[in-house]
C-alpha cells in the first residue's frame, strides 16, 4: 500500500515535469525548396538576326516609294485561304464518324420485326343498368403511320448517340490535358537539371528565404557590448507576433540563468530590445500564420574576445 | 494493489505519449540570429531633481559625472538634455516612453537629490529600459554632502555593469608620480586623483624621488620606490592615516614593488653585489623569500589574479624578456619571442592577458598578450610609451607617454593616457601637472 502510494506520486511528479518541461521535439520540419519559376523560355543565339541598317537613308526612302507605286498599279492576287488547322480537320472527322453509327443503328433499328398488336375482344354489355350510370368512354388507340414511327426512333438513336459521343469527346479532352501537363512537368525537369529533386506546386510551407529575411532584419537592431564575448550561450527568447508582423510579447525563456548570470542578462535584455525594435517584423505575405509563434536564438559568437 | 498500480503505469505511458505527440507537432518557428552590431548604446541621462522635482546644481553635477563616466568608457552615447521632450520629475514615477523612444534612446537614468539634514543626502536613481519599457534596476544611497561625486561614480558603475555585464571601474583612484620643473632638476611628488582627474591631492612634499608607486588590492596603502637620503627603499603609505613605513631594512637597493593578490606580501627586486633578484617579504612576519638566483637582472615581478604564478622582466636570455615562473620561483619559461626588448609586464585583474611595455627599432609600445606568449597586440606607441596598469574591471589600460624632447633636450611633457583594450579610443587624463608611473586602485570599498 504504502509502496504504491510512492510509486504513484513518482509517477505523478515525473508527469508533472513533462508537462512543464516537454519532450524534445522529434521532428524538425526543414524548408522545402521552391521549384524554379520558369516564366519564359527565350533561346538567344550568338549572333543578331536584325539587319544593320545603311547610312544611305535617301535610297532607302525612294525603294519605298517605288514600292508604294508598284502596289498602286499591280493589283494584288489575294493570298491563298489558309490550310485547315489539325483541330478543324478532326472535328471533322468526329462529326463524319457520329453520322456514320447513327446510320448504322438506323438500319438495325429498321431490321427489327414490327410488334404485332391484337384487338381485344368486346366487352357484353351488362342489361339492367342504374339510370345514374354515365357512359363510359374507353380511350382512342391512335395508330401512328409507319413513317412517322420510324423518324422518331431515328431521332432517339440520334440523340443517345449525341450524348455518347459527346462523352466521349469530353474524355479525350482531359486525357489530352493530362497528358499536356506531364509532358510540362518533365519538361520542367530537364530545364531544372535534376532529376531527382522533388518539384512540388506552390503550397504554405515555410522557405529558407523566409527566415532569412526575418534574421537579417533584426540582426541590424542586435547591438551588444564587446563584454557579451563573455557570454557561452544561445540565448532563446520567445516572440508572438500579429498577422501584420508587429510584435505582440517577447519572453526571456531561460530565467535563471537570467538572474544569475550578468553577462547573459545584459545580452538578453539587448536581444529583447533588438526584438521590439525590429518591429514589424517582415513576415512573407500569405503565410503570418505560420509565424504565428517564433523562437528567436541569439548567438554572440561573433563578438571577438579582447 | 497490483492491478492498481497497472492501471497507474499505463495511465502514466498513455498521458507521456500524448505529451511527446503534442510536443511533436509543435510549430514554433526557430530562428537564429548570429551577428548583430558592436556600438554606442544611447542613453539619456536626466538631470536628478529635489524634492519638488526640480533640477538643482548637485543633481546637474552628478548626471554630468555619470555622463562623462559613461561616454568616456566608449560604450554609451549621451543624448544632449536640450533634446528632451518631457525631463521626468521624479525616479519614482514611471516616465511616459513615447516620449524618449523617438529620440532613439535605449536606457534612461532619472534620480533625486533630497537633504536630509544639513550634512547628508540621499540620492536615489533608476535606470529604465526605454524600448521594453521596464525599469532595469534602481539605486537608494545616503552620503556625506560632500561626497556626491563618489555617488556618481558609483551610480555610474552599476549603469554600466547592467547594461554590458562588464563591472565598472569609475569609483577608483589613480596614484602617480606628478612631474614638474626643468628636466636637469625634476621634482617629482607622489599623487592621488579619482580616475577622471578629479580630486587631485599630493602625498608627499617632492623632498626625495619617488618612482612606481602601487596599490594594495585589500586596503588603502600604497607600496612605492623613494630616494630617502640617497638609498631607494620600499616603503607603505597609509591613505587613511598619511603615515608611511619603511619596508624592511636590506643592504642593497630594493625597488619595483608590487602587492600580492591578498595584500599580505609585497614582491620586489633586490640588487646587491652586482646582482639583481625577485624577493619577497610577508608583512605580517617581515619573512622574506628569496625566489629566483641567477646572474642576471631579474625585476618587474607581477602575481597572477590568483596568487600562483608570477611573471618578470629578465635578460638572462641575452636580452630583456618577459618570464613566467610558480609562486615559489620554480619553473621558469620564457613567453616573450618578438622582435625588441620586453619589459613592465602586468598580470590583468581576470587573469587572461598580460600587459606590458616593448622596445623596438627605437619606438615604444604598449602592448597585451596572453599568459603563454601567444596573441600579441600593440596598443599604443610613442617615443615613449611605457607603465602600463589595468583597471579592476580588465577592459583599460593606463600608461604614461613622453614626447620627443625639445630645446634640446631641455622640454618635454610627460602625460597619463588610458586606452581600451581594442586598442580605441586613447585618451588623456588631464593633471595639473605632467605625470608618469600611474597605478589603478580597485573599486573603493564602500
Amino acid at each position: 500500500m504504502v509502496g504504491s502510494t510512492f510509486i504513484s506520486i513518482g509517477l505523478h511528479i515525473s508527469f508533472i515535469i513533462i508537462a512543464y518541461f516537454g519532450m524534445p521535439s522529434l521532428k524538425i520540419k526543414e524548408p522545402i525548396e521552391q521549384p524554379i519559376d520558369i516564366v519564359d523560355d527565350t533561346p538567344i543565339s550568338s549572333k543578331t538576326s536584325l539587319k544593320l541598317g545603311t547610312t544611305t537613308v535617301k535610297k532607302e526612302n525612294e525603294k519605298k516609294i517605288e514600292e508604294v507605286k508598284e502596289k498602286r498599279i499591280r493589283k494584288t492576287i489575294p493570298p491563298p485561304p489558309p490550310a485547315p488547322s489539325k483541330e478543324i480537320i478532326d472535328k471533322k472527322n468526329n462529326e463524319l464518324k457520329k453520322q456514320k453509327e447513327i446510320n448504322e443503328i438506323a438500319e438495325i433499328i429498321k431490321k427489327k420485326p414490327k410488334l404485332k398488336i391484337e384487338k381485344k375482344k368486346e366487352i357484353p354489355k351488362v342489361v339492367s343498368k342504374p339510370k345514374t350510370l354515365k357512359k363510359q368512354t374507353t380511350p382512342k388507340v391512335v395508330v401512328k403511320p409507319e413513317k412517322v414511327k420510324n423518324k422518331q426512333k431515328e431521332n432517339f438513336a440520334k440523340g443517345l448517340l449525341n450524348t455518347l459521343a459527346e462523352a466521349k469527346i469530353k474524355n479525350n479532352d482531359v486525357k489530352k490535358k493530362k497528358a499536356n501537363k506531364e509532358d510540362l512537368l518533365k519538361k520542367i525537369k530537364k530545364m531544372a537539371g535534376n532529376s531527382n529533386r522533388q518539384v512540388q506546386e506552390t503550397s504554405l510551407n515555410i522557405s529558407q528565404t523566409d527566415i532569412d529575411r526575418i534574421s537579417n532584419h533584426v540582426n541590424k537592431f542586435f547591438n551588444v557590448s564587446y563584454a557579451a564575448s563573455e557570454v557561452k550561450y544561445i540565448i532563446p527568447l520567445k516572440i508572438i507576433t500579429n498577422l501584420d508582423g508587429t510584435v505582440q510579447s517577447v519572453t526571456i525563456i531561460e530565467k535563471s540563468k537570467y538572474m544569475k548570470d550578468k553577462f547573459y542578462r545584459a545580452v538578453a535584455d539587448a536581444a529583447r530590445r533588438a526584438v521590439l525594435d525590429s518591429s514589424p517584423l517582415p513576415l512573407p505575405k500569405g503565410k503570418e500564420k505560420l509565424f504565428r509563434n517564433i523562437e528567436f536564438n541569439f548567438d554572440t559568437s561573433f563578438v571577438m574576445s579582447y | 494493489m497490483n492491478k492498481s498500480l497497472y492501471l497507474l503505469c499505463l495511465k502514466f505511458l498513455v498521458l507521456s505519449f500524448g505529451l511527446m505527440t503534442f510536443n511533436v507537432f509543435a510549430d514554433d518557428v526557430k530562428i537564429n540570429i548570429n551577428s548583430g552590431q558592436i556600438e554606442p548604446l544611447p542613453v539619456a541621462i536626466a538631470d536628478f531633481t529635489d524634492k519638488d522635482g526640480n533640477s538643482n546644481q548637485i543633481g546637474r553635477q552628478i548626471s554630468e559625472v555619470i555622463s562623462n563616466n559613461l561616454v568616456g568608457s566608449g560604450q554609451f552615447k549621451a543624448i544632449e538634455s536640450a533634446a528632451f521632450i518631457a525631463p521626468p520629475t521624479s525616479p519614482s514615477v514611471r516616465p511616459n516612453f513615447t516620449d524618449w523612444s523617438p529620440l532613439g534612446i535605449k536606457a534612461l537614468v532619472t534620480g533625486s537629490v533630497k537633504n536630509i539634514n544639513n550634512d547628508e543626502i540621499e540620492i536615489e536613481f533608476r535606470l529604465w529600459d526605454v524600448v521594453a519599457e521596464t525599469d532595469l534596476i534602481g539605486l537608494r544611497l545616503t552620503v556625506v554632502s560632500n561626497a556626491w561625486r563618489r555617488v556618481a561614480h558609483i551610480i555610474s558603475d552599476e549603469i554600466f555593469e547592467r547594461l554590458s555585464g562588464d563591472s565598472g571601474y569609475f569609483d577608483t583612484r589613480i596614484v602617480y608620480v606628478s612631474e614638474s620643473g626643468p628636466q636637469n632638476n625634476r621634482l617629482k611628488r607622489l599623487a592621488i586623483m579619482d580616475q577622471d582627474g578629479e580630486n587631485h591631492q599630493y602625498l608627499t612634499d617632492g623632498s626625495f624621488l619617488v618612482l612606481t608607486p602601487r596599490f594594495s588590492p585589500t586596503s588603502q596603502e600604497i607600496t612605492y620606490l623613494a630616494y630617502f637620503k640617497n638609498e631607494p627603499r620600499v616603503y607603505i603609505f597609509n591613505l587613511e592615516t598619511g603615515q608611511q613605513e619603511l619596508l624592511g631594512s636590506f643592504p642593497g637597493m630594493t625597488f619595483a614593488p608590487r602587492f600580492s593578490p591578498k595584500g599580505d606580501k609585497i614582491i620586489m627586486s633586490l640588487a646587491q653585489k652586482g646582482v639583481t633578484d625577485i624577493y619577497t617579504m610577508n608583512l605580517n612576519n617581515q619573512k622574506v623569500d628569496r625566489l629566483t638566483n641567477s646572474s642576471s637582472i631579474d625585476t618587474s615581478p607581477s602575481y597572477s589574479p590568483d596568487g600562483k604564478k608570477i611573471i618578470f622582466n629578465s635578460d638572462r636570455g641575452g636580452s630583456q624578456q618577459i618570464y613566467i615562473m610558480d609562486s615559489n620561483g620554480k619553473g621558469v619559461k620564457r613567453i616573450s619571442f618578438g622582435n625588441g626588448r620586453y619589459a613592465t609586464p602586468v598580470w590583468a585583474p581576470k587573469g587572461e592577458l598580460i600587459a606590458f611595455t616593448k622596445m623596438y627599432k627605437n619606438k615604444f609600445y604598449i602592448g597585451v598578450m596572453s599568459p603563454d606568449g601567444s596573441g600579441e597586440r600593440l596598443l599604443a606607441e610613442g617615443y615613449l610609451v611605457e607603465g602600463p596598469t589595468w583597471a579592476p574591471n580588465g577592459r583599460v589600460l593606463m600608461y604614461f607617454k613622453q614626447d620627443k624632447p625639445v630645446d634640446d633636450g631641455k622640454s618635454t611633457n610627460v602625460n597619463l593616457y588610458k586606452i581600451d583594450i581594442t586598442g580605441f579610443r586613447e585618451t588623456r587624463i588631464i593633471t595639473p601637472s605632467d605625470g608618469s608611473d600611474p597605478a589603478w586602485s580597485p573599486l573603493l570599498p564602500n
